[in-house]
């Protein structure tokens, strides 16, 4: 196995990275310092790890980094800044959608990503965005409620 | 929100964490790195019961890794629960495994300078192993003959012998059992089984461990309790506490997981000893998935009731499978019978509990410590039992409940206290309105594909483990606050926040004690040096007892203000008062009749400083000497597909009596995650182990059934609502909510489906397997008794044996 160097433009900033081929987006990413990229089970189940890539949202830990070479990704600590948070963090944090936060920044990609595609979304296609997404502390209904907050901030 | 009685206390405010949390920049263990820090990597058994021969690390050595096996690690047995006290304490453990009793059990470890090489390092070792018989069973490992997983284990520092791999057995008696079965005018008796389940927090078990030059150690771990993990560390590697320095850090979900200390612990440890630099040491999911589940049990329940619904004995025997360490057997079958009796007034009580050894996950708490396990039996056999007297289950809970002045088994039979707060029958009454309980169908009388029914069962947690005397259960909590140079106050507690707002109740508790805004009160990092001793976040007494500390100590905070007060106004401390005041946004010092002599609690603070004078400070214990049940009812509405044996959860009605409630919108959301984690335990999730002792899902979250958002009610038909309660013993009133919370729930479910569908179940979790099974037998029953009585009275005995009006 030989290295290979990748661009990943993660935030607006852009990487170049000597990379092994087995190595998954997750780790390389994690490797950058963007640690609010969360492992969660490596296994696709909990989205934990879940990102943007152009503009999609995916789980790092299944997309192998060759494969975002050259890629826009956009992580949780991309949405926004501490002093101006982005509304969808901004909801999470007003409704009580976030307890232990690990699967936090997974469940914000995800919702991120939908709002970007459905601004007005309904409650099952919130449930749909988010259903890659497992959150053991909260039972959802404050993250499907901070979404629907979200959704009717950024509509004003 | 804004709360009446209080002026921070109930207010849903932004809570302080929120924004790191939000923003990606909350850093959990694993998140850290240091320099020089080197990567570990487990080498995890596949074998489930085997003797490890020989181990050769040769070839990981010459990858450039450190290697620790039996010959590295410091031969002290330890239990990694330390909340019980030493000499009741079995103790089976070590730092690596000498003989392997599960799959995954750590045989070996590396750490190399990547996580790469560190991988590469762990296939390297090669292991011969004699393997030996594997035993998932606890009946099967009960049989004379069977193989042993444990010859000898230690109790306190005695050695004791293992026989027929029963790792301890408990047996209470109270009143006259007999007598009050044979009075009895009817008596119902079933038997429970529930599944070992998993944790499923979303963080897995992690450490980063520094060595010190002094020989000391600084340890950041995913931990419920840093000065536990202390004690721990200092005495398997023999360092006095004052060297070994536990770092509290976020912590990515754990629900009694990280009670004890988690396995990557002493191992990143031994690891950076060796190795003399840091190391980071995270299990893989699957790794994490070996190593804790809920304790499965089997229950054994029989009621002895009077024709009115009176309760007047019960028997129980429990058999719990504590797979292949004992982290806290003993105490579990002491709470589990605490459980029963203090869910409703039983005299007379005969209790047996057996906990056996299996090749399997070890067994640990898991948001309830058996609670769940419990009142599912409970609740299910009192639904049975109202049903077979004809009487309205909510009538018969509110005629036995243990309520006000009545005496409660907090956390075993040595935890006892008498209730003094109690919103039980308002839980109930609003409930079942809101839900309409009234209108529900009568049990099996619809047909057609999707039948709807309503169930209901109540519980409670203990808050803490507090007892007017010592017991063999550790608790107590401790708190430092200071008032800084500009009036702002850090509160230094070594309590743990899992999430769940503890944290932030303690902020806003000592913001209500010192009358100043919640934004000048911030709780300090800590770290095991700098903080007093917290037993541990378990227990739900987070804020009850480590709440209650910090109020305690506020208090003294509160009259050292006024006294340092009285020395720079020149007026009598008993004649000064504290208040806040609005206008200048913090507590005020002044004589009611000295108008004009006042100072706010930041100028007091300032002339401390200025005048060469002190720091307001104040440090101390604190013990509960209660442990007030934190009562909760469930309701729940579901629809059950007769075609695919599928529940829905239609709407649910979640009662909380927390007494005063702190964190509004975080007590809601332990309410609705307890229905999540409770409706996994009723309906989906088994972590199920084949013959051999391997985990069937191979560390799958979504193959062990970890509820997701699709199986949630509607945000809009979830109840959530409060008991306006105040327990005189808590800290503003407050006692504690988050195992409460999940306690109920299974029963609720299970009674909803029999409401719907005229079926028991008892045995978790009720699968569509199992319902349409269920719902075949029943027709076919129903058919050879001829169509013309379908969808008559309910129909008892489909599933178990009916119950016995004598």
């Amino acid at each position: 196995m030989q290295p290979k160097v990748i661009t990943l433009k993660v935030n607006g900033r852009r990487h170049a990275v000597a990379s092994m081929p087995n190595v998954t987006l997750l780790y390389a990413l994690r490797d950058l310092g963007y640690t609010d990229v969360k492992n969660g089970c490596e296994k696709g189940d909990c989205g934990a790890c879940a990102v943007l890539l152009n503009g999609k949202a995916v789980n790092s830990c299944l997309v192998l980094a060759w494969q975002a070479d050259g890629a826009e990704i956009v992580t949780n600590a991309g949405l926004g800044t501490l002093d101006r948070p982005h509304p969808l963090q901004a909801a999470f944090a007003d409704t009580g959608a976030i307890q232990c936060g690990y699967c936090t920044p997974g469940m914000l990609i995800s919702a991120k990503a939908l709002l970007d595609a459905t601004p007005h979304p309904s409650d099952g296609e919130i449930r749909e965005a988010l259903s890659g997404n497992l959150c053991r502390c909260t039972g959802y209904d404050h993250i499907i409620e901070a979404v629907q907050l979200a959704a009717e901030r950024m509509g004003e | 929100m804004k709360s009446e009685r209080f002026r921070v206390l109930g207010t849903v405010t932004r809570r302080k964490d929120g924004i790191g949390k939000i923003t990606g920049r909350e850093q959990y263990v694993t998140d850290i790195s240091l320099p020089r820090m080197l990567h570990g990597r487990i080498l995890s058994s596949p074998y489930a019961h085997a003797r490890i021969k020989s181990i050769d690390v040769s070839a990981a050595e010459a990858l450039g890794a450190v290697c620790i096996t039996w010959d590295d690690i410091p031969k002290v047995r330890y239990n990694e629960r330390i909340v019980t006290v030493p000499w009741a304490l079995h103790q089976d453990h070590y730092v690596l495994a000498d003989k392997v009793r599960r799959m995954g059990e750590a045989v070996a470890a590396v750490a190399a300078e990547t996580e790469a090489l560190a991988e590469q390092a762990v296939r390297a070792i090669k292991v011969e192993y004699e393997l030996l018989p594997v035993i998932t069973d606890p009946v099967t490992a009960m049989q004379p003959g069977a193989p042993a997983i444990y010859d000898e284990v230690l109790l306190g520092d005695e050695p004791v012998k293992i026989e027929r791999n029963i790792a301890c057995t408990r047996e209470i008696e109270e009143g006259d059992v007999d007598k009050a079965f044979a009075e009895a005018d009817v008596i119902i008796e079933r038997t429970y089984k529930t599944p070992k389940i998993y944790h499923s927090q979303m963080e897995t078990k992690s450490v980063v461990c520094r060595p010190e030059p002094d020989g000391g150690i600084t340890v950041w771990p995913t931990t419920q309790s840093i000065h536990n993990v202390r004690i721990l560390l200092g005495r398997i590697f023999g360092i006095p506490l004052s060297k070994v320095n536990v770092k509290r850090v976020p912590i990515g979900g754990t629900f009694g997981s990280s009670i004890q200390m988690n396995p990557p612990i002493p191992i990143g440890v031994a690891l950076a000893l060796k190795a003399r630099r840091p190391v980071k040491l995270t299990l893989t999911r699957e790794e994490d998935m070996h190593d804790h589940t809920r304790y499965p049990t089997q229950i054994h329940l029989k009621l002895a009731a009077k024709r009115d619904g009176t309760l007047l004995g019960a028997e129980m025997e429990l058999l719990a499978d504590i797979g292949a360490h004992n982290i806290q057997a003993y105490s579990f079958l002491g709470v589990t019978i605490g459980w029963l009796v203090s869910l409703y007034r039983i005299p007379n009580v005969r209790y047996r509990g057996t906990a056996v050894y299996t090749n399997k996950a070890p067994s640990c708490a898991m948001q309830g410590f058996g609670n769940p396990q419990v009142t599912f039996a409970v609740e299910t056999l009192m639904d049975e039992l109202a049903e077979t007297l004809g009487m309205d289950p909510l009538a018969s809970k509110i005629k036995n409940y243990v309520g006000m002045g009545d005496t409660f088994w907090g956390q075993g039979p040595m935890v006892r206290s008498v209730v003094q707060s109690d919103g039980v029958q308002e839980l109930l009454h609003q409930g079942a309105a809101w839900i309409g309980w009234q209108d529900r169908p009568k049990s099996g009388s619809q047909t057609g594909r999707y039948r709807r029914g309503i169930g209901l069962a109540r519980g409670f947690h203990t808050s803490s483990a507090g007892a007017p005397q010592p017991g063999d259960v550790i608790d107590f909590s401790g708190a430092l606050v200071k008032v800084n140079q500009d009036g702002s106050v850090d509160v230094v507690t070594a309590l743990m926040d899992h999430g769940g707002g503890t944290l932030e109740a303690v902020a806003k508790l000592v913001a209500e004690a010192l009358d100043m805004p919640l934004e000048k009160v911030d709780i300090a990092p800590a770290e095991t040096m700098s903080t007093v001793y917290d037993v541990v976040t378990h227990a739900t007494r987070g804020v009850y007892a480590g709440g209650g500390a910090a109020v305690k100590v506020a208090g003294q905070i509160r009259q050292e203000i006024i006294d340092t007060a009285a020395r720079f106004l020149n007026v009598m401390p008993e004649a000064l008062t504290i208040e806040y005041d609005p206008e200048v946004d913090q507590g005020v010092v002044f004589s009611r009749s000295i108008p004009d002599r006042r100072m706010t609690i930041g100028e007091i603070a300032t002339r401390c400083w200025t005048n060469s004078w002190k720091t307001i400070a104040a440090v101390d214990s604190y013990r509960p000497v209660n442990c007030p049940p934190a009562y909760v009812t469930t309701f729940v509405e579901v629809e059950v597909d007769t075609w695919t044996g599928q529940v829905r959860t239609l709407r649910a009605a979640l009662g909380s009596d927390c007494g005063t409630v702190i964190n509004p919108d975080m007590a809601a959301g332990q309410l609705e995650g307890g229905l999540s984690k409770g409706m996994g335990f009723a309906l989906y999730e088994n972590n199920d182990w084949d013959v051999a002792g391997q985990l069937l899902s191979k560390g799958y979250l979504v193959d062990g059934k970890t509820p997701a958002i699709m199986e949630m009610p509607k945000p809009e038909d979830i109840g959530v609502y409060f008991a306006h309660t105040c327990e005189p013993s808590g800290p503003f009133g407050a006692k504690g909510i988050g195992e409460a919370a999940t306690n109920p729930v299974a029963g609720a479910f299970a009674n909803a489906i029999h409401n719907a569908i005229g079926v028991r179940f008892y045995e978790l979790p009720i699968t569509p397997e199992k319902i349409l099974a269920a719902v075949r037998r029943k027709t076919d029953a129903v058919r050879e008794k001829g169509e013309s009585q379908a969808g008559g009275e309910p129909e008892k005995g489909l599933v178990g044996t009916g119950g016995e009006l004598q």
